[in-house]
């Protein structure tokens, strides 16, 4: 037997040609269709109207700061790893508007709120992002802050309570991904509406919520041979031993805290641009900046949130300049905060394994090489403990 | 010790979270040459008789089509027809709400973050340690420490500026000063006009009065070195870091820990605090940049 087993109640399979109807209907239940689709040479995550606009026979060669597509099997439409984007696109837009005041006399007068919260089905999510959301929803939800009105992100509560979560695990990692050692993946194992696993004339389906599987029973399901069954598994598990890097999590949140003199971060700031990429593809970074636009004519102030990286000077910015001026400092914080502030802030690692953040770096910097530089250095540890303990008393 | 679960009073906001509140410049009462004292009124009564507020919090002011700016609640926590907030015209918020000036209308959210632990003061010495501004969210700690008066042995204020000329409250300073029930010290870095009292950092002052570390609580708020200067001070002085209590300044646009930008360590500054006994970050208080 496989050592990697699918979750859930009974599976279902559905045939390559289902996943039209499983579009289609979702659109007809008022969905947005979410998916993966070829776009600026990158598999994005896009508004699907069918099935034909999946990155059929495209695969994706993904390694330290690089990412290209290739052909690959024609029969297969989720071959790829991930994209430098998903589904947090949508729960945390880049720009979201907050609102729109028009001044009036005494004061403003608001001309528009929010957009309403969209209705979206994420068709074809990795488990890492599954994963992901699961870190966002515990950032945003409202019991961190006291459960009141004035601190909840009501826009990003809504999209996800009405979002329907249809995951593929991942048959085909890349070796960036490091999404088995993080316990992400690359199976799904919760957090979905319905998780499919890709074989080359079908899916085998596997429920994990009613709205899910009151969506499958009305597709063109049926139930899946023992051997599809074992195949899916087979492919899982191969996936898991394929994973292309490693991060060794245990006591590394406290590694981390104690490391912020430690001169490895010379090293890593001497390689880093300071550009921000890595927290503009993190599937769990939730930084903003609400700022204000008015238009010259009309005088209507727009006041949007938009992402914001912790690698800008702004960032930080007080009156008295920013407080981390230099590159460590800002990486330092960037690889602390993932790695070990999440822990403390929302109980969870804020890193999932997707390794995006060491495809898409300009400079190759991966998080896992380096976590592994600062957890490994047991002797720069016990000094710093020393150290400490030498204060102390 | 988890203080950011005590009861707080609940912010207030728009019909959306990030959606202010209009608000009313009662006053603009000029400070000194840079600082002025903006009281301002809640236009909604029925929001104005919910607002509550403890000493320590701050509120989000916002200037449409300018933006908004953290600032820290000034007045006495005891009046409620309106709130007050010491600004320093050094960024475009606050030049901006000096020139809508006293009448004109501006946005509140809040309040937000942890206060000073007034609930877990103890029967002992209170001494209040203020840099520049940073005096403006320890004044409602005063209003509050002298109606309590009889609940403690010695309250102190220390306060320390660049000039004389950049002090803040003078008036009460010196009614301060004359009261018998609050020691008063004030220091300038550099004694201008007919200054002629104490001259040098803030810190220097501990060494003008007699303090029993034993029964000695601090409240310290200034710029970052007179921060860390203090809670070094009161370090040597044996006052234990569990009673040094310590307001810090990050950048901040939410107020309640979803935008990320005031994290120190694993903090977040506007919800977590703004104010920290020195124990919870005493890790990182004395690291660069984190």
């Amino acid at each position: 037997m496989p050592a990697i087993q699918l979750a859930g109640g009974i599976p279902y399979y559905l045939p390559r040609s289902g996943l039209d109807t499983l579009v289609s209907t979702l659109s007809e239940e008022g969905y947005t269709v979410l998916g993966p689709r070829v776009m600026d040479g990158v598999i994005s995550f896009q508004p699907l109207t069918s099935a034909a606009d999946l990155p059929r026979g495209v695969r994706d060669e993904q390694g330290g700061g690089s990412y290209r597509l290739v052909d690959g099997d024609p029969e297969l439409c989720f071959q790829y790893v991930v994209g430098p984007d998903g589904p947090k696109r949508y729960t945390l837009p880049p720009v979201l508007q907050l609102f729109s005041v028009r001044p009036e006399p005494d004061y403003y007068a608001m001309e528009h709120g929010p957009p309403s919260p969209p209705k979206l089905a994420f068709l074809g999510i990795r488990p890492c992002e599954v994963a992901a959301l699961a870190v966002q929803d515990r950032v945003f939800a409202a019991r961190e802050t006291g459960g009141f009105r004035c601190e909840a992100d009501s826009y990003y509560q809504q999209t996800r309570d009405s979002a329907l979560v249809i995951a593929v695990n991942c048959t085909h990692p890349g070796s960036s991904c490091f999404c088995a050692s993080m316990g992400t993946g690359p199976v799904a194992r919760q957090g979905y509406d319905v998780a499919l696993t890709e074989l080359r004339g079908g899916f085998v389906v596997q429920c994990g919520s009613p709205r899910g599987t009151t969506l499958f029973e009305r597709l063109p399901v049926r139930e899946p041979s023992s051997a599809e069954l074992e195949l899916a598994e087979l492919r899982l598990e191969q996936a898991a031993a394929r994973m292309g890097r490693r991060l060794e999590a245990e006591g590394l949140p406290e590694a981390l805290e104690r490391a912020v003199e430690h001169p490895h971060w010379d090293e890593v700031a001497k390689r880093c641009l300071g550009c921000g990429n890595c927290t503009m593809v993190c599937p769990t970074c939730f930084c903003s900046t609400v700022s204000d636009a008015t238009e010259l004519t009309s005088k209507v102030t727009t006041r949007t949130r938009d992402w914001e990286s912790c690698y800008t000077h702004q960032f930080s910015y007080t009156t008295a300049g920013p407080v981390r001026h230099s590159i460590r400092a800002r990486h330092r914080h960037w690889v602390t905060h993932k790695l070990s502030g999440f822990v403390a802030q929302f109980g969870t690692s804020g890193c999932v394994g997707c390794g995006r953040c060491i495809t898409w770096c300009p400079a190759a910097i991966d998080i896992t090489e380096e976590a592994a530089a600062i957890r490994g250095d047991a002797q720069w540890a016990a000094a710093a403990t020393a150290a400490r303990k030498e204060v102390a008393a | 010790m988890n203080l950011a679960i005590a009861a707080r009073p609940e912010p207030i906001c728009g019909s959306e979270t990030m959606l202010p509140v209009p608000v009313r410049i009662l006053d603009m009462h000029p400070e000194n040459f840079n600082t002025r004292t903006v009281q301002v009124q809640i236009v909604d009564e029925g929001l104005r008789q919910r607002y509550r507020w403890v000493p320590g919090q701050f509120n989000m002011i916002y200037v449409p089509g300018i933006g908004e700016a953290a600032i820290s609640i000034s007045s006495d926590p005891d009046q409620h027809e309106a709130v007050g907030h010491t600004i320093r015209l050094v960024g475009s918020v606050t030049r901006a709400i000096e020139r809508i000036g006293k009448g004109g209308m501006v946005g509140l959210r809040g309040p937000f973050g942890r206060g000073w632990p007034l609930d877990r003061l103890h029967s002992g010495d209170v001494i209040l340690i203020g840099g520049g501004i940073g005096l403006a969210p320890l004044r409602p700690v005063v209003y509050w420490l002298l109606k309590h008066r009889d609940r403690f042995r010695r309250v102190m204020l220390l306060f320390g500026c660049r000039t004389p000329e950049d002090r803040l409250f003078v008036p009460e300073l010196e009614k301060w000063d004359e009261d018998p029930r609050i020691d008063t010290l004030v220091t300038v870095d550099n004694a201008t006009g007919e200054w002629v009292g104490p001259v040098g950092v803030v810190t220097k002052l501990l060494q003008r009065i007699r303090i029993n570390a034993d029964r000695t609580t601090a409240f310290v708020c200034g710029p970052r070195m007179l921060n860390r200067a203090a809670a070094w001070s009161l370090e040597q002085l044996n006052v234990r870091s569990e009673r040094v209590f310590i307001s810090l300044e990050r950048n901040m646009n939410c107020g309640f820990g979803q935008c990320g930008h005031c994290q120190y360590g694993s903090k977040f500054v506007c919800k977590d605090g703004p104010v920290f006994a020195l124990s919870e970050i005493a890790d990182i208080f004395a690291k660069e940049e984190v």
